[in-house]
């Protein structure tokens, strides 16, 4: 295994670190990943409601903190301050567990996301394998929670809920897996080294396909983290609010904030896998700490981006019928990903691994000769 | 010192989780233990420093078998008796273990940990204390060894694969003629 953050640290400071110490040393990234990651979460409910209110021409939040910066942490003391009510038909023991499924396989996924190339937990050689295992533990979180409820909205919310994930699993991991026949490898440090730091060199402008796939990819990661237009497991005009229906106090904050973090990381591994992930133009600050905070800077800059960009989507679009969700799916998105795959296995084959950007350099460059 | 600690975690939570799955009473308890279990067997895999197989059984088992059992528990439903119609699914979720499938599943254990023992016993005595290989990627390896030497069965397999998604669609298609 690759110990990343511990390496980094080694090589900078010149020091060997005991087993206690690497231990320790984990122990205080995880936290602060976690602390960072729950305080994005929180902050995502914030922008959630000041871009909606934006969109929709009214004020938003605007009473706690400077421009209602500091709703979320009022909602936080709310949630811990509500009653925890179970229902008394519910089956107790999966009730008190699906939130907590949802939350650990959002956190889980954190392991192996790229911050920058000194700040990522561990590199596993397998990560978006990984990734792609633990988030799916949502799914049944989601599921078991809608069950477990045992009331009607909550069950068909849950129904749709796993449904939806399972079947919008199959696009998005056939897009990735045409981004790692490009990288050759499956860890995201071997997709980020095959990119370059200005756009040129990005995997979504690779070749025409890759083009198709970072969109087959956004829309499968919208409809796997139940963002509007695919949030038909929580659809407030049909089921209330679906598989959280019969949730209160923190064990909804959980679903909420799963949903939540479970965003960012979606779109970090797009910006990971398709933007250039930490890359800085011109590999700005070096290897220094200037480097690493630059390298920060960047992921940060562009997952945000795309974030607002779902937080968009979910407040411009309508939502769509259970059937044309799955006709989406099924009909057009893993048909157009299994013929991107055949396409970029094709184009790797005929161009022998080069982007399209190579070609027209070569082409221009030859023919100036 | 990871390792041993990874060991004995996903060795404790394999073994609770298997235990819990035999002796709770109810179906779709028994479903949650069994993914304790599973995770807990990918952790095994990790310790082996079989990586590939760690992932996949962490995407196959833990998010898709276990939510195809979750599915056949509640779509199929069990004894569903008057006093449990109150409750809109729960009720439905079988009883775990009668006579019938106690025997069959003593039996399927016995052959089952009986190869197994075995394999393991006849290996035990003749095995001389290593120190743990270094770790290398399993995923190259096996992907070429798919490609090029099994690949046969590779194939066989997916056309088996195929064969499933076009059955369950068939069996699913609304039969025009009752449209």
């Amino acid at each position: 295994m690759n110990q990343t953050i511990v390496s980094y640290l080694e090589s900078v400071l010149k020091f060997e670190f005991s087993p206690v110490v690497v231990a320790l040393v984990f122990l205080v990234a995880i936290v602060v990943v976690i602390g960072a990651l729950a305080t994005i979460g929180g902050l995502g409910t914030y922008a959630e409601r000041k871009i909606s209110a934006d969109l929709q021409a009214r004020q938003g939040p605007n009473r706690v903190g400077p421009y209602g910066i500091l709703q979320f942490l009022a909602d936080g003391v709310k949630m811990i301050m509500k009653e925890d009510i179970v229902p008394r038909n519910a089956d107790k023991m999966i009730f008190a567990i699906a939130p907590a499924l949802c939350l650990m396989g959002v956190l889980g996924s954190l392991a192996v996301v790229p911050f920058s190339s000194g700040f990522i937990l561990t590199d596993l050689n397998i990560g978006v394998l990984y990734l792609l295992g633990v988030s799916s533990l949502v799914g049944v979180g989601i599921f078991l929670g809608g069950y477990a409820s045992n009331s009607k909205w909550s069950l068909l919310g849950g129904m749709r809920g796993a449904s939806q994930i399972i079947s919008y699993e199959i696009p998005v991991t056939i897009t990735i897996i045409g981004i790692v026949i490009i990288a050759g490898g499956l860890s995201f440090k071997t997709f980020i080294q095959g990119q370059t730091g200005l756009p040129h060199g990005w995997y979504i402008f690779h070749n025409p396909f890759t083009f198709i796939a970072f969109f087959v990819y956004f829309i499968g990661a919208l409809a796997e983290t139940n963002r509007a237009p695919f949030d038909l497991p929580e659809a407030e005009s049909e089921l209330v609010s679906g598989y959280h229906t019969e949730y209160s106090g923190m064990r909804f904050a959980f679903f909420a904030l799963a949903e939540y973090i479970e965003v960012f990381v979606v779109c970090g591994v797009a910006v990971a896998i398709f933007l250039g992930g930490y890359l800085v133009p011109f590999a700005l600050g070096g290897e220094t700490i200037w480097g690493q905070l630059l390298q920060l800077g960047s992921f940060f800059t562009k997952t945000f981006l795309l974030y607002y960009v779902v937080i968009w989507v979910r407040w411009t679009l309508p939502r769509l019928r259970v059937d044309q969700v799955m006709t989406l799916c099924w009909k057009y998105l893993t048909p157009i990903a299994l013929f991107n795959l055949l396409g970029i296995a094709v184009w790797i084959w005929a161009f022998d691994g080069s982007s399209i950007f190579d070609l027209l350099t070569s082409s221009s460059g030859s023919s100036s000769h | 010192m990871f390792l041993d600690l990874l060991f004995l975690i996903s060795a404790a939570l394999t073994i609770l989780g298997t235990l819990l799955v035999v002796f709770s009473k109810n179906l779709l308890h028994a479903c949650v233990y069994l993914l304790a279990s599973f995770i807990g067997v990918a952790g095994l895999y990790v310790t082996l420093g079989a990586d590939f197989i760690a992932a996949i059984q962490l995407v196959v088992y833990a998010g898709g078998v276990v939510i195809l059992m979750l599915f056949a528990i509640m779509l199929t439903g069990g004894n569903s008796g008057p006093e449990k119609l109150k409750s809109f699914a729960l009720g439905f979720a079988p009883e775990m273990g009668n006579s019938k499938t106690y025997t069959l599943a003593f039996l399927s254990a016995g052959v089952f940990s009986s190869i197994v023992g075995y394999l393991i016993f006849s290996t035990v005595g003749n095995v001389s204390e290593k120190s743990l290989q270094p770790f290398v990627s399993t995923v190259e390896t096996l992907g070429k060894k798919l490609i090029t030497e099994h690949v046969l069965v590779f194939e066989i397999s997916s056309v088996l694969l195929l064969g499933a998604l076009v059955g369950a669609a068939i069996i699913a298609r609304p039969n025009k003629s009752n449209l």
